[in-house]
């Protein structure tokens, strides 16, 4: 998680139920294949589960934390942000 | 993905506990398409009350014509607006069902009430149907307020 691009996707789906893949991707502001490219290492990972489907005949592709991914995410974001405090320089991980 | 170790200054987690914040915002944004399609059903149903409410007789053609289009413009604002929806947040889609199961249990009573107690029928004046829709709908127009105000 401490690759920007990958700690941005996690900050992106740690608040979101879902997010279609274009929607992150546009936030992230990152192309399709970088974010294909990080999204399979958080798959691998666990951390992210992707969703297929098709809306008016069109494919969209969901993206969500798994429950692991969210549970890592919020752990690193109170590593974070005991770090920013100045409350010891625990790692996050 | 291996999970590295990291060690950020101060600063860097700083930013990165702004940047959690700041795609937290980016995903509540997107849960306004939800709010767009509690407004319109709100729409459908607030034209249909006034229009019936100031027709002098409940079944003119101009006052069904007035309902039935608002009804089909608020069925395409509202398909639109969930065609549009690209992310949401877990509070966002609770706040919206939430919201769907409070009208459809709110309206029922409401209604059974104004129908049981003789409010609303024949013979009585036709603000009593648009008094009862307007009752009936506080449910979408607090949820779709509560999701304007959520960040």
């Amino acid at each position: 998680m401490g690759h920007p691009v990958r700690y941005s996707i996690m900050a992106l789906l740690g608040a979101a139920e879902r997010a279609e893949f274009a929607f992150v991707r546009d936030h992230i502001e990152v192309s399709d294949s970088v974010l294909s490219k990080q999204m399979t290492a958080l798959q691998e990972a666990g951390y992210v589960k992707v969703h297929k489907g098709y809306v008016q005949n069109r494919p969209r592709t969901w993206l969500s934390l798994t429950r692991l991914g969210r549970q890592r995410f919020e752990r690193h974001l109170a590593a974070l942000r005991e770090i920013a405090a100045g409350n010891g320089m625990a790692a996050a991980s | 993905m291996a999970v590295e170790a990291f060690d950020p200054t101060r600063e860097q987690a700083a930013a990165a506990v702004a940047e959690a914040g700041h795609r937290a915002a980016q995903v509540h944004r997107a849960d306004r398409q939800l709010r767009w399609m509690l407004l319109a059903v709100l729409a459908v149903y607030l034209v249909a009350a006034v229009t019936m409410s100031v027709s002098p007789h409940r079944g003119s053609p101009v006052g069904v014509i007035v309902v039935v289009a608002a009804v089909l413009t608020g069925l395409v604002l509202a398909v639109v607006a969930g065609l549009r929806i690209r992310a949401y947040s877990r509070a966002g889609i609770i706040t919206y069902f939430a919201t769907i199961i409070a009208f459809n249990v709110w309206s029922s009573v409401v209604t059974s009430i104004s129908i049981g107690t003789g409010f609303w029928g024949s013979g009585r004046p036709a603000y009593d149907f648009g008094i009862t829709v307007g009752i009936a709908v506080l449910p979408l127009a607090v949820g779709a307020a509560l999701m304007g105000r959520r960040r």
